[in-house]
């Protein structure tokens, strides 16, 4: 780090982007901060856009964060078109560049579509969610594809807006994501509430009138007044095409979030070193650490100590909340540290390699004890 | 400087105790308590970082 650092360019303005950009204040960076950010809205927080945001009678705040103490100039509304790694520039949409000394990449990434119907809604940024609640409020017949956690969140709020709700998944929902005891749990929890739940290989979207449709493997035809899918993200890396630093859809970083020296990658498109390899985990807490400590290298160097990052996961759906510490999915039982099946509780899994998880169900307990509680011998 | 809860909104996830273990904890039933609400300069960083790290931003500091 021989030449002092005046500029440093944010490009993302979702959590990682915002925690970079408080970082670098905290670590002493005290010049010329750039943030660039796609959407017009200030940073909100995404993970509540498919939980109280769908819910809420009248309270439309629990997305919103406290405001910024960055003091960075903030270019709103405003797309990253390319970076030249060489002259240090991004360029964007509006014709500007801004030149860099460091750069933080966090463009995160937006949802897989099944089809380009407009029929087809997904929900991943705020004006989605908006959308999708004005939706609600008709009571449409709704017709969810995706077993994951945020297709069952949705599925989720539909019914409790007063929806008919067909959920389509490839195999058992929640079953890759969480594994198959808790799998079992979310759905027998769905099924109560009312749920249909359609199982099927695969499944391709259509249109028929003005409506879309769902077409299964099998031909079977799903018809419904509103169609969501929620079937994966793609990392948002179309800017970087002619850099070399995008590789198999994401970038590849260090164990400080680092590409290069000057260049940090954080948040849903960067894959970072865990247990299990180079991976992205497209999760809240894992761009707020992976964010921390990249910001910190960025102006730090090889002082900071490396990302030691374990999940933090929570849902909550048909009348369930769970929070997990540790690498899902989950196999076989658990060990019931408090209460026990059917109940609130407290549970812990043991991973073949010696690390485990720890799950706590309709169970208010501060993340620190899940923490001790997933390290518990086994 | 100093740091005010939003207890309805806050769900336990005990994130800000740690980015911030000195200046809060959740107790045994999961609640969060205040264990220094005047933030001291030294303390801001830590605090903005329980701040900002609170998914369902049940902190803000005034």
């Amino acid at each position: 780090m021989s030449t002092p650092i005046q500029r440093v360019v944010v490009v993302g303005n979702g959590i990682a982007g915002l925690t970079a950009a408080d970082t670098l204040r905290n670590v002493g960076f005290d010049g010329k901060l750039t943030i660039v950010g796609d959407e017009t809205h200030a940073a909100y927080s995404r993970p509540a856009l498919s939980k109280a945001l769908l819910l809420d009678g009248d309270d439309m705040s629990s997305h919103e964060l406290p405001p910024t103490t960055h003091g960075a100039t903030e270019l709103l509304g405003v797309r990253a078109t390319g970076l030249d790694v060489d002259r240090r520039l991004v360029t964007l949409d509006d014709g500007a560049a801004l030149p860099y000394d460091r750069v933080v990449l966090a463009t995160g990434s937006r949802a897989r579509r099944l089809s380009d119907l407009p029929e087809e809604l997904t929900l991943r940024g705020l004006d989605d969610a908006l959308a999708l609640r004005k939706r609600l409020a008709g009571r449409p017949s709704v017709v969810v594809v995706g077993g994951g956690p945020l297709g069952m969140e949705i599925a989720s709020g539909c019914l409790t807006a007063g929806c008919q709700v067909t959920l389509v998944s490839q195999g058992v929902p929640l079953i890759l994501q969480l594994g198959p005891y808790l799998a079992e749990v979310f759905g027998k929890a769905a099924l109560e509430r009312g749920l249909t739940i359609v199982e099927t290989g695969s499944a391709r979207l259509d249109r028929r009138g003005g409506e879309a449709q769902v077409v299964l493997d099998d031909g079977v035809v799903l018809e419904a007044e509103l169609v969501v899918t929620a079937v994966g993200d793609v990392p948002n890396m179309e800017w970087l095409a002619d850099t070399g630093l995008a590789d198999q859809g994401v970038v590849q970083v260090d164990s400080r979030g680092l590409v290069r020296p000057e260049i940090a990658a954080v948040g849903d498109l960067a894959a970072f070193p865990t247990p299990y390899g180079l991976r992205r985990i497209p999760l809240w807490s894992s761009a707020v650490e992976q964010a921390k400590v990249a910001a910190a290298a960025l102006v730090r160097g090889d002082d900071t100590p490396p990302l030691q990052f374990q999940p933090y996961f929570w849902t909550e759906q048909f009348g369930l909340s769970l929070k997990a510490v540790g690498y899902l999915p989950l196999d076989g039982e658990p060990t019931y540290v408090e209460g026990g099946p059917g109940g609130p509780a407290l549970m812990r899994w043991s991973h073949d390699d010696g690390s485990g998880a720890a799950v706590a169900l309709n169970h208010r307990i501060p993340i620190p004890r899940l923490r001790r509680v997933s390290q518990m011998a086994g | 400087m100093r740091i005010v809860l939003d207890r309805p909104r806050c769900e336990g996830h005990g994130l800000c105790e740690e980015a911030a273990p000195d200046l809060m904890h959740l107790d045994d039933d999961g609640e969060l308590v205040l264990d220094r609400e005047e933030i001291s300069d030294a303390d801001s960083a830590l605090a903005n970082a329980a701040v900002r790290v609170c998914p369902v931003a049940a902190l803000r500091l005034v």
